[in-house]
């Protein structure tokens, strides 16, 4: 398993997963990613993130919720693990931390 | 909801790739977004974004892995151990099979290369497609001929006449004297139109393609080049041509050719601008009537060579009213592409390519021998697998299934194959391929006309071979049921109809090639030392064209004391003989050969007297009355006292004052024909012939040569040792005796491997029943005699059909080919009957002393 920290778009699919709550299955997340960050993120990438965050055990599914548009398939749903829940909120502690310690300086700067 | 549905390809492709683990998920997204964006975005918008979808869906961690245990490396790896470990054990056997298919391959890919040049002439010329030669139908004897001849004026006509031609070049073959310095050679010479080297793509070493457009240039072959300069550049120099009517013109060398690719189906020697043809025959002009040796044309990119169709019609009127006698029927154009194949079709025809018959016959050959290698590979592979039934049996009983066991025999069957064709190929590469160069007039390069060629026939044969061979025991064994084989029910190889069959028509054919080719043999040996019915030894001739040439050696020769006798002939044995018809009184006739000759001739070529006299010498030239003729012709004749009949011939009555034995004077595959001698005058002669004794034959050699080039400086000394005449023929023959030995030496050796494999494997199976007999008191002989009983019985059946039947086909062959061939004896029967058995002899008794050898205790001893 590659290390534990998380990447960008991993870190994104955590947190869409948790937003979602109890709806998140493969196109609603893409299209959440979609309509969020206006990003065109294709679903065989969602695909293969999510079941690689499912193996370092940050995301568990279940199958459930067959419509017909789907021809009867069930869909994935995905929630956050325990793990998963502190990975989140683990990468939100550093960021917060470290943006707490930029000067205003270097906000007035930039503007 | 709508009608639409993703594209049915792209569904099947992802369900065939997914892993089935993951599949409904994908499917479901996949198809909930195809659904959304019907609705949104339409149809054809909502397809490929699907497709694409599926595409990006396609992913390492989305693919079917192989999940059946039966598929996995693992059993493959015990099927390359297996079959190994048993090749191992049984060396010797795998040796056979290997050595045995190994040669018959090298035999076919040698002739798959040279069926494949064949197929595959005149390839480099890239416009070929367009490229067409004209020839004519012209109406014969019976039905009608198809000329590589055609019109002079076809190709201008044809030019002139239709927008489709581009350009036409025609060639007219000839022959010249050609002399540079000291160098005098007769060379085969060529008018061409100057596009010729433009129509045509051959490979310019130096000049360029234009240079036949100065009428004063001519361009030479690579081989004609080195003739002359050797390595000097020879552009720029100046030659003297002396053409057939006399006239001797200066041409400068423009350009020469590289050297002609193997494929090429015509090879002209020396290029020269079709305007000197017209020079030659200045006093008339060419019409319709006038034939030339081949017109080529040239059509325009995408044009149909129908489109001609109507202008060849009024081309062929025209013809007709010029021509009476040779009417052309029609006019039908061959493409560059297929010329060298339909060439045969052709009567004369400038592009080489043999009858199709030569191509078959040797794919015919090739193919049995390949046949008898996989008979000799089956019959050792079902009999070796019976010693294998128990592996068999038990990889079933631990679950293994039938395909399972199939493939593992045919997988280790490719792997023999696999070898083999490796073999074959350095086989091929290092001994056929440069034996087969030295039979044929070419030299074939070890080259395929293509990768692709190359891939499909050795993918092909490994393929086929591999198959053919190994799907018998495939297929038969693998259906044999566990029990029966653990209780020892399986009856199987003892009785095999089917490897008797085999065998025996392995033998068959072991039989009759030897036969035929100790009975070919014998008479190619028999025609290389028969009796030319003269003495050749010590005699010389050489052509001359005039009489002062005749005169100039007349004065040489008389001169020098070492030259026993000469004449002057027109006509000389073995070189050239005028053929002619002696017409009877009862108004039937004979085709009979006719020399004009000096009354010495006769006694200076030492052909035998058998009644009556040579020509009166005393008498000179002016005789025309007498004539002497051998026996065949007194025999035609029907005369019982040849001496003094008369009989008339070109309106002179003859006397026939002597006759000679029959001597060979067209060859060896002609018989022996009428001849008659005539008195001629000096101005007739085209051969000069000396006699000197054997030793100083080479000294008489050098001293008319000398004269020559005083006498003649602008024509070449054509001069040929009697006894060298028909070279040709002894190369032939020979050529023949090498390619007949080898045949049957293969068939001998590959039936001998299949005896000797089968024996084997027999007797090793029988160990036990041997030792019981030997324990029981058997006698060595009895044990031989047992061992070798049933394969004796193939072997005689095969001699009594083979031996007849390689008998009479050989006869027939030599009957059509011989015009004279030699009564077969007893002896080549006799000697490859006794060659065969000593073969297979050698190889049984080597088996059958291995059963006497047994011991009983140790192979008695387990039970």
């Amino acid at each position: 398993m590659k290390g534990s920290y998380l990447g960008e778009f991993e870190e994104l699919l955590l947190l869409t997963v948790g937003s979602l709550a109890n709806e998140a299955y493969g196109v609603a997340i893409m299209d959440e990613i979609n309509k969020e960050t206006s990003r065109n993120v294709n679903i065989s990438a969602v695909h293969a993130v999510l079941r690689r965050l499912e193996e370092k055990n940050y995301l568990e599914s279940e199958m459930r919720g067959a419509t017909s548009e789907r021809g009867g398939r069930r869909k994935r749903y995905f929630k956050l693990t325990m793990i998963g829940k502190k990975a989140v909120v683990e990468s939100m502690e550093v960021r917060s931390k470290l943006y707490n310690r930029i000067p205003d300086l270097a906000f007035k700067f930039s503007i | 909801m709508n009608t639409a549905h993703p594209p049915k390809w792209a569904d099947r492709f992802l369900s065939w790739y997914c892993n089935p683990r993951f599949l409904e998920e994908i499917q479901g997204d996949a198809h909930e977004l195809y659904f959304r964006r019907v609705d949104e975005e339409g149809i054809s918008k909502a397809n490929l974004k699907y497709i694409w979808d599926v595409l990006r869906f396609f992913r390492w961690s989305n693919i079917k892995r192989s999940n059946s245990k039966f598929r996995s490396t693992g059993m493959f790896k015990n099927y390359l151990k297996i079959s190994l470990r048993s090749m191992v054990k049984n060396w010797s056997i795998a040796t056979i099979n290997i050595v045995g298919l190994s040669m018959a391959i090298a035999v076919a890919i040698t002739m798959f290369i040279f069926i494949d040049m064949q197929l595959n002439m005149d390839s480099f010329h890239t416009n070929r497609n367009n490229i067409y030669q004209v020839v004519s139908k012209v109406k014969s004897d019976n039905g009608q001929i198809t000329w590589g001849d055609s019109p002079i004026l076809l190709g201008e006509n044809l030019k002139d006449g239709h927008s489709a031609v581009k350009e036409y070049t025609r060639i007219e073959f000839s022959s010249a004297n050609i002399r540079f310095a000291e160098d005098v050679f007769k060379e085969n010479i060529a008018f061409v139109d100057p596009s010729y080297l433009e129509v045509f793509d051959f490979p310019i070493r130096r000049g360029d393609e234009k240079a036949l457009y100065k009428k004063e240039q001519m361009v030479i072959s690579h081989n004609m080049a080195e003739r002359f300069f050797g390595k000097n550049d020879p552009i720029g120099e100046q030659m003297s041509v002396k053409f057939g009517n006399g006239k001797v013109v200066s041409m400068v060398i423009g350009g020469v050719l590289g050297k002609y690719p193997n494929n090429a189906s015509f090879k002209l020697n020396c290029l020269i601008p079709m305007d000197h043809y017209y020079d030659q025959v200045k006093d008339r002009t060419f019409d319709w009537g006038d034939f030339t040796d081949a017109t080529f044309i040239t059509m325009q990119d995408g044009r149909n060579p129908r489109e001609l169709h109507d202008l060849l019609v009024s081309s062929q009127e025209k013809q007709n009213e010029a021509d009476s006698k040779w009417t052309v029927l029609s006019f039908d154009m061959y493409s560059l592409e297929g010329l060298s194949l339909r060439n045969h079709e052709i009567s004369s025809d400038i592009a080489a390519g043999g009858h199709p018959a030569g191509r078959i016959g040797m794919g015919v050959i090739s193919g049995l021998l390949l046949i008898l290698a996989c008979f000799n590979y089956m019959n050792i592979a079902v009999t070796s697998a019976t010693k294998r039934l128990k592996e068999i049996a038990l990889r079933k009983v631990m679950g293994g299934v039938r395909a399972q066991i199939i493939k593992q025999f045919l997988l280790e069957n490719m792997i023999m194959v696999f070898l083999a064709l490796i073999v074959g190929v350095f086989l091929s590469y290092y001994f056929f391929m440069p034996g087969f160069n030295m039979m044929i007039p070419i030299t074939i390069p070890f080259e395929f006309s293509s990768l692709t060629t190359a891939v499909a026939f050795f993918g092909g044969m490994l393929l086929l071979i591999g198959l053919i061979s190994g799907s018998y025991p495939a297929f038969y064994i693998s259906r044999f049921q566990p029990v029966y084989i653990f209780k020892g029910n399986q009856k199987f190889g003892r009785k095999n109809i089917f490897s008797k069959v085999l065998l025996g028509f392995q033998m068959f054919f072991a039989f009759t090639t030897i036969v035929g080719c100790f009975v070919f043999t014998d008479n190619a040996f028999y025609q290389a030392e028969r009796d030319w019915g003269y003495d050749k030894d010590g005699i010389i001739s050489i052509a001359i064209s005039n009489e002062e040439q005749y005169n100039g050696l007349r004065d040489a020769a008389s001169r020098n004391s070492d030259i026993i006798s000469y004449s002057g002939s027109y006509g000389q044995v073995g070189r050239f003989d005028g053929l002619t018809n002696v017409e009877l009184v009862d108004g039937t006739s004979f085709r009979s050969i006719m020399y004009r000759v000096e009354p010495g001739y006769l006694s200076t070529m030492n052909i035998r007297k058998a009644a009556g006299d040579y020509f009166d010498i005393e008498k000179g030239t002016d005789q025309s009355q007498p004539v002497v003729v051998n026996q065949k012709f007194v025999e035609k004749m029907g005369w019982d006292d040849p001496l003094n009949q008369q009989f008339s011939y070109d309106s002179i009555n003859r006397t026939v004052i002597g006759v000679v034995e029959d001597f060979i004077s067209e060859g060896f595959y002609d018989p022996v024909r009428a001849t008659m001698f005539f008195v001629g005058k000096p101005k007739q002669y085209n051969y000069f012939v000396a006699k000197t004794t054997k030793e100083n034959a080479q000294k008489m050699d050098e001293y008319l040569a000398e004269t020559w080039a005083s006498v003649a400086p602008y024509d070449p000394y054509d001069r040929v040792y009697q006894e060298d005449v028909f070279n040709s023929f002894k190369t032939e023959n020979n050529a023949n005796i090498t390619l007949m030995l080898a045949i049957s030496i293969m068939a001998v050796l590959l039936a001998s491997l299949g005896l000797f494999g089968l024996m084997s494997f027999n007797i090793q199976k029988r160990l036990k029943e041997f030792s019981v007999r030997k324990v029981l008191g058997a006698t060595a002989a009895s044990i031989v005699k047992v061992a070798s009983k049933q394969y004796a019985w193939i072997v005689m059946i095969s001699f009594c059909i083979g031996a007849p039947a390689g008998y009479f086909s050989i006869k027939q062959l030599l009957n059509s080919i011989y015009g004279d061939p030699k009564d077969i004896g007893a002896a080549p029967f006799v000697i490859s009957v006794l060659v065969t058995f000593i073969t297979i002899a050698i190889t049984v008794s080597g088996q059958a002393l291995k059963a006497t050898r047994v011991n009983p205790a140790e192979n008695l001893r387990n039970e």
